[in-house]
């Protein structure tokens, strides 16, 4: 009897049970969760992947302090010499592989990348009106994170059709510079063909910045007939701005004078310390700019990094327009107006005026919040780009120094500065003229790296070694990828 | 037993009486809980006369002569033999006999008698829980459970870390908790009041813990509370206690006189000039330790009552616990905690009982950072000594030259606010049907539900102009800036609320049938089946603009800032499990034990092509000292044991591709909303199925005084979980969880313990037990063999590892090899660069002849070589006595503090600094500009972090009886007890306690100290 009854209660409890097997499956849908499985299904999925593709661009800030940092402009600065390692290592060229910097550069680019990536795998489950614009600007987007790369860290892993998943861990090796720049260069020729002149929203990539982008991807190469015939499709299309400071400011954010520039809001009421740069629309380089425990109108305190050097400052030439925007003297400012600040590491007195924290331009938590739009591509940079291209290209030396002479007229205000110079002369116009018009905006160390003088300009700096960042050695632990060399 | 039976048969047979008689009357209650004991036999020794106890413990009985002894006994108790002498009252207190072989152990959905588990479990009862008194239930397995290892935590009502035999998983260690039946976590066990605690069991092999299959990986805590018997007379109980916790010991750091005098060295020393032009009038400066450390009072009340009538009982209690942190003191840092519980039963038929337990609990606290780099105490050790705690305006000090992080901790503590405030009910209702003798079925509703409303204020805040923190101006009004447009833009104060209600229940239904055949043939059997949901859900709002910039409006409601300010948010979680499980006990004439386990388990955790899993156990037990070859008067009992088995783990989120919309980006000055692929799903990921064996051995001798138990096991995971850091190209998703590791972990446990009752009537009752755990990442295929771990600082420095071929949580850094004296030193060194005399030479691990990271190695174990727990107590007449010392011996800690910028302030080791050659080997120069990064991660910082604790001494009196026998009082006792009284250790920190996670264990950012707890209490019965 006893037996029977466990029997019997065996089978009551299994089948009991069989009907439950349900209880332990999961909808995401439960928890409010949005599937991949669902999405793509609409015109406005892809606009929304874009925008996530987009979004990558605001955490580049390190990029463009390195970009001056490791270069002659500017010092670390900061409030003492173990003040964010890294940036101290990178201005001193004591950087490691283990530079966190660094490796949140990496990482952030193939975001960028993976996102477009996914946009890329997702390309053919619907047609739609927009389409192919908006894959032409998923494209620039690519090239413009994989020119970060390329730029920083020379052959890179390199995959295009999808993003990459676990499995996919480890799998890759370092594609060779000039296979990521075809690739590059690829990615913007699709661009060119698909986009449009002006875009409906200001901050989109338009056709101009793809071809402009893609002229210095080719200068970048040494290709100058390339980069000299993309750079005439943008020359003329553009104008420069009367007052050179002006487009600086916020009311010159987007002016006539800029061909991409990575948007920025300080709207987005952001407090999130952990999750920044990511989580923020703010741009949180400009902090890093400003003057510290600072007291006064027009500015806001900062943490005193990136700070100009003396030399840069006293290398504008008398009547030069552009250096008062470009550096600002704190110390004169403070004698004329009664402002008071503190003196960080390797304080010079100087600071970069174009990306400074500027009084009222933030907003939640002041430091991550800065709405200050970064201009990734002037005219003006375009000019000296073509003119460098015409010139070391032999291709016309008088456009090569009528491009450098509209930059020039428009710093001096007059034409008595013109340079009339050829040859190699020139060419190294072009050169201090870039640094004139470009510096403290993030191109000189790449600059100097790319046309040779870097070992000539920059303590410390080893040929052979620091034209190139080195790979995270995180990611050569994880991946087994090779390291730069001299690292 | 056969004691019982005779007096069943005496009861039975009724009573020879004699004429010429002593009249004797009395009342038996339990040593334990001082409660009345019903159904006591009381027998005249030597004769068959005797009688048993009413239901409210009273007997009365005659006896012939004045040397007549009386013999007490009753089940589950030592017996008693009291000489008559002249009659009168004789009242008698029974004391549980624990090494009777009768012993009950709570175990998975039944109980078994001690004698025939074939298992391993340790068991805490009641009495230690009551001697610790902890604030938390955990507390009391520190040292008194083999197996297990507790870190304790400091801080106000704290959880500590618990671990049980090892760490053999990554994605969490923490045991489940099962209370009276109900499975919930080890967070739940903050609102348990100790006070309630009848039983804490803890399940520790598979053969044990595989009835709760993928939820028992890491070990089950069966705590069982206290409910009333049927048939007693309802007695209360009243305890109270009242102490005074204080801090041990503080840290040695730089005075200002010392603080000016090396700042201006380390000034030089990197060819800048003096910071401090004139140092000698300085002084002490301020010591912000002795600021913020404050000496903070904790006290419990309880009351309790419980009784029963024959168809039912009761147990309720009622209690309170106010713990104030003694960092910062009461006003910002505290845990109270109140209680009320009710266990009922209730027979509705004789078939059938019914059973509620219910139990609210009100939490309530305020906090203030701890234990991080933004913590009081990280502030107190580093922040400038030369600021005074209050300027000669009575404002909060500030420094000129610490601009970033560090602050005043007092203007720390005074700007913090916050509260939590959680009401929680938990607790089960049960029905048991016994059908026939033997068999019964049981169906329950356990549930737990948790209301926690919690807010926090940010305070326009004030450390100094150019303070990083600074968001206002000194008089705390907000900086407002205007920009070219002349719009303005301010700062705000912001508040934040939360509402999280966590709702778990879980259903069961089992059968338990028990039978025998042939009275030789035992067998326990249990089937059932058990579903179980969890979830979660919260709301988050917040709001700037509190009125007055205070506390007292800070509420979203009353925040005057734009619409626009106004954020909010949710999250959500649900997680079931369904499971079936069955166990066959069966043993033959108590002499060889055999047992079977298994529980199938789905989960929603698991992927959609792994859902259900199956955990088998078996286990096998001889107890030797029943053969009936064995024939020794010395040994009571000896058992050999060994089990083997699985148990899981299913702690990773459940997988789908998920489409975050997080990501924005800015068109045209305005914010779009985006998307991206935010995880990556593996829908072949299942549970972690960990194999366990455990082979033990139990012995009692010299009647039963003496007892030895002595476990070894090993538990390997082949398919470990866990999240592994893929190469960084593929962005910043979140990565799956896979089962790509192997994990072994092995350890010997040995308890030894000793009990008499000495002829002038001395108890003493002693317990020593060690546990040693080993633990060894076998295998990672994640490419690059481990994971980072954990870290400190800021910037970050990444510091432990989950490394293949080391123990998990290993420090990991740079071995130092002295200093450098002379630059002779450097050039024969390896390659080091920009290294200076004075700079710490570091060790050319490698040998590759320059020192870079690849020199990285093991630098340090944060967990202990082996545990020790030992615990004497002793009762003379009405005095008792109790102590227990915990030692954690071989565990390293990494001094995580020192913050190391140039003005912030220094530690003592710093004055015997490296000033020239052959000054010091062992600490560097000091210098603004360190460029050989003498602040990397390593050696420096590690030191040893054994310790050995006086954890708790306690000195009791209880009243004698003759005090109290005319009131309504059964019992008083009153206590004085010193908790952490002291702690040997080389350690330089505050405590070499550091618990924060498995991965964090050792790391030692300026942790909670464990206050010295000085108290007084009172217990009543009546």
């Amino acid at each position: 009897m006893k037996i029977f009854k466990n029997i019997l209660l065996v089978t009551v409890l299994s089948f009991f049970g069989t009907g439950c097997t349900k209880w332990v499956d999961y909808d995401p849908m439960e928890t409010y969760e949005i599937v991949a499985d669902v999405y793509f299904q609409s015109p406005n999925d892809y606009e929304a992947a874009l925008v996530g593709v987009y979004d990558p661009l605001q955490w580049m800030y390190l990029n463009i302090l390195i970009g001056d940092i490791a270069s002659d402009n500017s010092f670390s600065g900061g409030e003492s010499a173990t003040d964010v390692i890294g940036i101290q290592q990178i201005d001193n060229m004591l950087h490691t592989p283990d530079n966190e910097n660094l490796t949140s550069i990496w990482k952030f680019c193939y975001e960028g990348i993976n996102r477009a990536n996914y946009l890329e795998e997702n390309k053919d489950k619907l047609e739609f009106d927009r389409k192919d614009e908006l894959y032409g600007e998923v494209s620039f987007l690519r090239a413009y994170y994989y020119f970060e790369l390329v730029k920083f860290f020379g052959d890179v892993p390199l995959f295009t059709s999808r993003r990459l998943i676990a499995t996919d861990s480890g799998t890759l090796t370092r594609t060779s510079a000039s296979e990521v720049y075809a690739q590059i260069e690829k990615d913007l020729q699709v661009a060119i063909d698909v986009l449009p002149e002006t875009q409906s929203q200001k901050g989109r990539a338009t056709i101009y910045a793809a071809q402009a982008l893609l002229g210095k991807v080719y200068l970048y190469q040494d290709k100058f007939t390339e980069a000299a015939s993309s750079f005439e499709n943008v020359i003329g299309m553009f104008g420069l701005v009367n007052n050179y400071g002006d487009q600086f400011l916020k009311t010159g954010e987007n002016g006539p004078e800029s061909i991409f520039e990575v948007q920025y809001s300080n709207e987005s009421e952001w407090y999130d310390w952990e999750f920044t740069p990511q989580g923020t629309e703010g741009n949180f380089g400009v902090i890093h700019n400003g003057p510290r425990a600072f007291n006064g109108d027009d500015y806001a305190s900062g943490w005193s990094f990136n700070i100009p050097t003396t030399d840069l400052f006293n290398s504008f030439e008398d009547g030069d327009t552009r250096r008062d925007p470009s550096i600002l003297d704190i110390v004169a400012f403070a004698t004329n107006t009664g402002a008071t600040y503190a003196e960080g590491y390797k304080h010079t007195g100087y600071f970069n005026h174009k990306y400074i924290p500027r009084a009222g331009e933030s907003g939640a938590q002041t430091e991550l919040n800065y709405l200050t739009n970064y201009r990734a591509i002037r005219y003006a940079d375009v000019l000296l780009m073509a003119a460098e291209a015409n010139n070391r290209g032999g291709i016309d030396e008088s456009k090569a120094q009528g491009y450098l002479n509209e930059v020039r007229r428009r710093a001096f205000g007059d034409n008595d500065h013109d340079i009339l110079k050829t040859g190699s002369a020139l060419t190294q116009a072009i050169w201090d003229e870039r640094n004139f018009e470009l510096s403290m905006e993030g191109h000189r160390f790449f600059d100097l790296v790319r046309t040779g003088e870097a070992a000539s300009k920059i303590d410390g700096f080893v040929t052979g070694k620091h034209e190139l960042f080195p790979v995270p050695q995180q990611e050569i632990d994880i991946s087994s990828l090779s390291q730069n060399p001299g690292y | 037993m056969k004691r019982f039976f005779t007096t069943i048969l005496l009861l039975m047979f009724g009573f020879i009486v004699n004429a010429q008689e002593l009249q004797i009357n009395g009342n038996v209650i339990s040593a334990t809980d001082q409660e009345t004991l019903p159904g006591v036999s009381v027998v005249v020794k030597g004769t068959t006369q005797g009688t048993s106890t009413d239901f409210d413990g009273n007997y009365s009985i005659s006896v012939a002569s004045s040397d007549a002894v009386l013999v007490f006994s009753f089940m589950g108790m030592r017996t008693k033999e009291v000489v008559v002498k002249d009659g009168g009252i004789i009242n008698v207190e029974l004391s549980e006999d624990s090494a009777l072989l009768e012993d009950i152990v709570v175990i998975g959905y039944g109980t078994q008698i001690a004698g025939k588990v074939s298992g391993a479990v340790s068991t805490v009862n009641k009495k230690a829980v009551e001697a610790l008194q902890p604030v938390r239930a955990e507390d009391a397995l520190q040292g008194q459970a083999t197996g297990v290892n507790v870190i304790g935590n400091g801080s106000p009502g704290g959880k500590p870390v618990v671990l049980i035999r090892g760490i053999p998983s990554y994605t969490g260690t923490d045991p489940l908790v099962v209370i009276d039946g109900v499975t919930l976590t080890l967070d739940d066990l903050n609102a348990l009041n100790p006070n309630d605690i009848e039983s804490m069991n803890v399940l520790k092999d598979a053969a044990m813990s595989a009835i709760y299959g993928v939820k028992g990986g890491n070990g089950v805590i069966v705590i069982k509370t206290k409910s009333g018997k049927r048939n007693a007379k309802t007695t209360f109980g009243f305890d109270s206690s009242y102490g005074i916790q204080e801090v041990t010991n503080t840290v040695d750091v730089l005075n200002a006189s010392e603080y000016a005098a090396i700042l201006n060295e380390a000034s030089s020393n990197a060819g800048q000039g003096l910071v401090f032009d004139d140092i000698s009038n300085l002084g002490r400066g301020t010591d912000w330790q002795k600021e913020v450390l404050v000496n903070a009072p904790i006290s419990t009340v309880n009351f309790t009552a419980s009784g029963g009538s024959d168809k039912s009982s009761f147990y309720l209690s009622a209690g309170y616990l106010s713990q104030e942190g003694i960092v910062g003191g009461g006003d910002k840092s505290y845990f109270n905690r109140g209680n009320v519980t009710l266990n009922y039963n209730t027979s509705i038929t004789d078939k059938l009982t019914f059973i509620a337990n219910t139990g609210f609990v009100n939490i309530q606290g305020k906090s203030l950072s701890e234990n991080n780099i933004g913590s009081v105490l990280s502030n107190a050790l580093n922040f400038d000594p030369m600021v005074k705690p209050y300027d000669e305006n009575g404002k909060f000090g500030t420094s000129e030259t610490i601009t970033q992080e560090i602050k005043n901790p007092l203007a720390q503590i005074d700007d913090t606010h916050n509260e939590n405030n959680t009401n929680k009910v938990t607790g089960k209702l049960e029905l048991q049907y016994d059908v026939i003798d033997g068999l019964k079925f049981t169906t329950r509703l356990g549930y737990s539900y948790v209301d926690v409303y919690s807010k926090n204020f940010n305070p326009l805040v004030y450390y100094g102009v150019g303070h990083n923190s600074t968001n206002a101006h000194e008089d705390l009004s907000p900086i407002v800036t205007e920009d070219e447009e002349g719009v303005k833009t301010s700062t705000h104060n912001r508040v934040s609320e939360s509402k999280t209600n966590y709702i778990s229940y879980t259903w069961e239904l089992y059968g338990n049938y028990n039978f025998n055949i042939d009275e030789m043939h035992n067998f326990e059997t249990v089937l059932g089946l058990s579903m179980n949901k969890n979830s979660g859900d919260n709301v988050t709002a917040n709001a700037q603009d509190i009125p007055f910039n205070s506390w007292d409006y800070a509420d979203v409601g009353a925040a005057t800032g734009d619409l626009q300010s106004q954020t909010s948010g949710s999250w959500q979680y649900v997680t079931r499990n369904m499971s079936y499980f069955t166990r066959i006990n069966y043993d033959f004439d108590s002499k060889y034990l055999f047992s079977f386990t298994g529980r199938v388990d789905g989960s929603t955790s698991f992927g959609q092509n792994n859902k259900f899993a199956f955990f088998p156990s078996g286990s096998l037990g001889w107890v030797i000292s029943k053969e009936d070859f064995f024939e020794s008067e010395f040994i009571d009992n000896l058992k050999v044991r060994g089990s083997y088995g699985s148990v899981g783990n299913d702690n990773i989120p459940y997988q789908f591709p998920k489409i975050s919309t997080f990501p924005k980006y800015t068109f045209d000055g305005n914010i779009v909303s985006g998307s991206s692929m935010q995880s990556i799903p593996n829908y072949d990921v299942s549970w972690e199925s960990q194999v366990q064996v455990n082979v033990g051995v139990d012995l009692t001798f010299y009647n039963n005084k003496f007892n030895i138990t002595t476990d070894y096991f090993q538990k390997t995971v082949d398919d470990l979980l866990f999240s592994p850091t893929l190469s960084l190209y593929l962005g910043e998703p979140i990565n799956p969880p896979s089962n790509i590791g192997k994990t072994k972990s092995s350890g010997f446990e040995f308890s030894f313990g000793y009990n008499d009752t000495y002829s002038n009537g001395l108890q003493l009752s002693t317990n020593v037990n060690v546990t040693t755990t080993v633990n060894n990442v076998e295998e990672i295929n994640n490419g690059d063999k481990f994971i980072w771990g954990s870290g400190y600082g800021i910037p970050w420095k990444d510091l432990t590892r989950f490394e293949e071929g080391f123990s998990p949580g290993y420090f990991y850094g740079y071995k130092t090899d002295g200093i450098f004296q002379n630059q002779d030193e450097i050039d024969n060194h390896a390659t080091q660069d920009n290294a200076q005399p004075g700079d710490i030479r570091f060790a050319d691990v490698n040998k590759d002849g320059v020192i870079n990271a690849d020199d990285r190695t093991k630098i340090g174990d944060p967990f202990p070589n082996f545990t020790l727990g030992w615990t004497l107590s002793l009762n003379y007449q009405n005095w008792d006595f109790s102590t227990f010392i915990y030692a954690s011996v071989g565990g390293d800690i990494y001094r995580a503090y020192e913050r190391n910028l140039n003005y912030t302030n220094r530690f003592a080791s710093t004055l015997g600094r490296w000033t020239g050659e052959g000054t010091s080997n062992t600490e560097p120069r000091v210098t603004f500009v360190d460029n050989n990064d003498n602040i990397r991660p390593s050696d420096r910082y590690v030191e040893d972090g054994s310790y050995a604790r006086i954890k708790n001494i306690q000195l009791g009196y209880t009243l004698p009886q003759s005090i109290y026998n005319s009131s309504f009082l059964t019992s008083v006792r009153f206590y004085a007890q010193i908790k952490n009284a002291y702690t040997f250790t080389n350690y330089s920190g505050y405590s070499p306690e550091i618990s924060s996670g498995v991965m964090d264990t050792g790391i030692d950012r300026g942790t909670y100290p464990q206050p010295r707890v000085w108290q007084l209490g009172v217990s009543v019965k009546f």
